[in-house]
């Protein structure tokens, strides 16, 4: 899809663009002073030769080119090629440019069909800890060209007719002469599920040559989605997000918990306080609030596991645009490899195959949600910053209300809905003109029950510690829930999540705070339009029992708090494995919007038993198979579980160096673990 | 912790043997002043392991309690903090029941009905605070799948 660049001079009056080009292909596209180039900029403080575009498939990066002055993208100076999303400007000298795509692709078409009452439920699935890692590159929507290229025929023809075999030949992926390498494991996502897996593998005695993981992220680190989607959501590194302590990624044994090392590491600070982490921890849920980690002390204990498993060595950076058996008990995934990863290359030397005996998928959300009406608006106001979905970067917004006040109105009652009225609320703090207007579809009278509990609400939302009920991660729910029919499964899963947010005693306190004083407002209905009313966005309710008559909300912005998309289908890569191997789904509690939480089905090991290969085997991860045996998939312990259950079935299997796993080498690999040593 | 009943049994059985038995047997060994073998027998040796294995049986009773209990709770989970309670519960029924002299129709081996208070406490302790603090995190580092399984040993069954 072609992109439209435009820039002007900043500090002009009018916003209207000096110029602007459209750019079409992979680039890379010159900026800089020189007339070669494809976009030329004069001006002193602009280079020769100053940055590089690169685009592939969503994916639009910019490289500054050692240039005099810098490359500035969203307010941080270039220092290596980063990814540019629309949202974002970048400067150059006195220049402003901005990017869009000239053919805008539907904004999550995906949810059209999604009433609103499911939109909600999915609310309660989306959660800052949840990890989003998906080969698709962009967001917001997934490609229709990456789509296209997953069916084996877009983009070039690469893999082109050797995939329209449901077996491929080993001679002729030979021939091919692009068989990049042959393995016994390959981890498909390269976001926290693959991370998990592959840590597993490592301590439980796999080489790190043995294991390649092929993911598209902003960078290699495990955690680079996820860190810019709990940003954008507005969890900066210092707060915490809604896991646990024993939820540790880096660490499979779940000791020592996060708790215990914020204890000790504030005790060695001689800050006494830090014996509250591990109290919050034995009084949990019920006598204290439950404790949680802090986002930059996440990001630092997968920055030292990923070095320690040797993480960098098995990373391939790749889309992933198919997976099929070969005639040898084994699987080919064909990967292309992004021009900007690979300078100096023809399209075609960076089309590869990888052949492995044993592959996991973990590609998370493909994209995140957008309300029908607000999808609408996005469509008829496509340059609007005003309507953001609260994965997007949205700072800006807060920036404004700051500096000028004004009124937001946030769609939706989940974790990232409470997460951005704190944010508001912090805004109030430099500007008391804030107002803020709080639309969710109708009341609650009670909180949900199940057995003989039934869940707290307070201030109209439902609040539990965690997504699902704690008991789902490994107690006696879990238990229930692996022994239910796939038919009784949707129908525990939605008793036990559903949209809920953290009983956080400062949430509670901001809205209470509030209405009290009037800046904070809630409303209940069906959003009938949306427009823009000189610059103000007006949202008109559906008449109700509650109001006859038409309310109209006027906002500045809109923030959709809505989350996450989970539909496998939207991945183009596991809607080619789904189409071309009749993959079953798990059940889902309808056959209307409920489809959309219908993952792949896999076994209680997270096998996708309808993709085995003789001695060859492919399990799953994360959201991609919600609905199924395990509740909680998309959660850090999830995918550890996910992980856990994988590696005990490859050693089950007698998969080479893959240990049982016992008690010795648990204990002497933990050991390892304390030393900092490799597995 | 999110145990299962049969967790609740096997990791209670758990303790009893690796940390319960080989706590008590130093326990009674240092109570009959490092003789070996132990001068008095029954009523100093063996004390301590029937006063142990009687909060084992209360307590595989009580779980059943418990697990119901847990039904009251949204997360159907059992905080620490209920653990460190109950187990302290559990000492102190044990030994009321005993000093007034309750089991001696069970089990007449105590006729006197008399037990000191500060050793059964100690050796509470002993048995007490080094399980607590496997129940924390030590038992993970030996069986990594004891978390996922509420308390239960082995694998996962495929199904």
């Amino acid at each position: 899809m072609p992109i439209e660049i435009s820039w002007l001079r900043t500090g002009k009056a009018s916003g209207a663009p000096d110029d602007k080009r459209i750019l079409d292909g992979p680039g890379p596209f010159r900026i800089g002073r020189s007339a070669d180039g494809e976009i030329v900029l004069d001006h002193p403080q602009i280079s020769r030769l100053h940055a590089e575009i690169f685009v592939d498939g969503q994916t639009v990066r910019i490289a500054d080119k050692e240039s005099q002055n810098g490359t500035v993208l969203a307010g941080r100076k270039l220092t290596s090629p980063a990814v540019w999303e629309p949202q974002h400007e970048v400067k150059i000298g006195p220049f402003a440019l901005r990017i869009r795509w000239t053919e805008r692709p539907p904004a999550g078409r995906n949810a059209r069909d999604v009433d609103a009452t499911a939109i909600a439920a999915n609310a309660g699935r989306e959660r800052p800890d949840t990890p989003p890692i998906t080969p698709a590159a962009s967001p917001v929507s997934p490609s229709p060209a990456g789509r296209a290229a997953a069916s084996g025929g877009g983009r070039g023809s690469f893999p082109g007719q050797l995939f329209d075999q449901r077996i491929v030949p080993m001679r002729e992926l030979q021939a091919s002469g692009k068989l990049a390498a042959e393995v016994n494991f390959v981890a498909v996502g390269g976001g926290i599920g693959s991370f998990c897996w592959a840590d597993h593998l490592r301590i439980y005695g796999v080489p790190a040559n043995d294991i390649r993981v092929i993911g598209v992220a902003d960078d290699k680190r495990p955690y680079a989605k996820w860190g810019r989607l709990c940003r954008n959501s507005q969890i900066p590194d210092t707060e915490r997000i809604r896991s646990n302590s024993i939820s540790a990624p880096d660490n499979i044994w779940g000791f020592p918990g996060y708790a215990s090392r914020e204890m000790v590491r504030d005790l060695l600070q001689g800050r006494l306080a830090g014996l509250k982490h591990v109290l919050q921890v034995f009084g949990e849920p019920a006598l204290t609030e439950s404790y949680t980690p802090r986002t930059i002390d996440v990001y630092r204990s997968f920055d030292v596991e990923a070095k320690r498993i040797g993480w960098d060595d098995m990373w391939i950076y790749g889309q992933v645009v198919g997976l099929r058996k070969t005639d040898d008990e084994r699987y080919v995934i064909a990967y292309r490899i992004p021009s900007s990863h690979a300078p100096d290359t023809t399209p075609d030397q960076r089309e590869r195959f990888i052949v492995a005996r044993y592959a996991q998928l973990a590609t998370g959300y493909p994209a995140s949600n957008f309300l029908p009406d607000l999808q609408v608006f996005r469509q008829s106001h496509p340059n609007s910053t005003a309507v953001v979905n609260a994965y997007e970067p949205h700072d800006e917004i807060y920036r404004v209300l700051e500096q000028k006040g004004g009124t937001i109105l946030i769609r939706g009652r989940g974790i990232v809905a409470s997460r951005v009225i704190q944010r508001v609320w912090e805004a109030r703090d430099k500007n008391k003109d804030i107002r803020l207007l709080h639309l969710v579809r109708s009341q609650i009278g009670a909180g949900h029950k199940y057995d003989l509990s039934r869940r707290a609400l307070r201030n109209d939302v439902e609040q539990q510690p965690f997504n699902w009920p704690k008991s789902c991660w490994g107690g006696t729910l879990r238990d229930r829930l692996e022994r239910a029919s796939p038919e009784e499964r949707p129908k525990l899963l939605a008793s036990w999540g559903g949209t809920t947010t953290a009983d956080r005693d400062d949430w509670n306190k901001i809205i209470e705070e509030g209405t009290k004083d009037g800046w904070y407002k809630i409303f209940y209905g069906k959003v009938a339009s949306i427009a823009d009313k000189g610059g103000k966005m007006v949202t008109r309710l559906e008449s109700s029992d509650r109001h006859h008559e038409n309310v109209d909300l006027a906002a500045d912005f809109i923030v959709d708090c809505t989350g996450l998309v989970a539909r496998v289908d939207e991945t183009p890569l596991l809607a080619d494995l789904i189409k071309t191997y009749d993959l079953p789904r798990n059940k889902a509690a309808g056959d209307g919007a409920e489809l959309r939480l219908a993952g792949l089905a896999v076994n209680t090991a997270f096998e996708v038993t309808g993709l085995q290969n003789g001695r060859g085997h492919v399990w799953a991860a994360g959201v991609v198979t919600a609905n199924g045996p395990y509740a909680a998939v998309d959660s850090f312990l999830g995918l550890q579980y996910a992980a856990l259950r994988s590696a005990d079935h490859l050693s089950l299997l007698g998969a080479q160096h893959v240990s049982r796993f016992g008690p010795l080498r648990s204990s002497t690999q933990w050991v390892k673990w304390c030393l900092g040593r490799a597995p | 912790m999110t145990p299962t009943l049969l967790g609740r049994w096997q990791t209670r059985i758990l303790l009893y043997i690796f940390i319960g038995l080989p706590v008590t047997f130093l326990f009674a060994l240092y109570q009959s002043a490092w003789q070996w073998p132990p001068l008095y027998t029954q009523s100093i040796f063996y004390y301590p392991f029937l006063f142990l294995t009687l909060i084992l049986v209360l307590g595989l009773l009580l779980d059943v309690v418990y697990i119901q209990i847990q039904r009251f709770h949204w997360d159907q989970d059992w905080p620490f903090a209920y653990q460190f309670f109950f187990s302290i519960l559990e000492f102190f029924a044990v030994f009321y029941l005993m000093d007034y002299g309750i089991l001696d129709y069970v089990y007449p081996l105590f006729p006197d009905g008399y037990i000191p208070f500060k050793a059964a406490a100690c050796h509470f302790s002993f048995v007490f605070v080094p399980s607590f603090l496997a129940l924390l995190g030590a038992i993970q580092i030996f069986m990594i799948r004891w978390r996922f399984k509420g308390g239960e040993f082995g694998r996962h069954a495929i199904r």
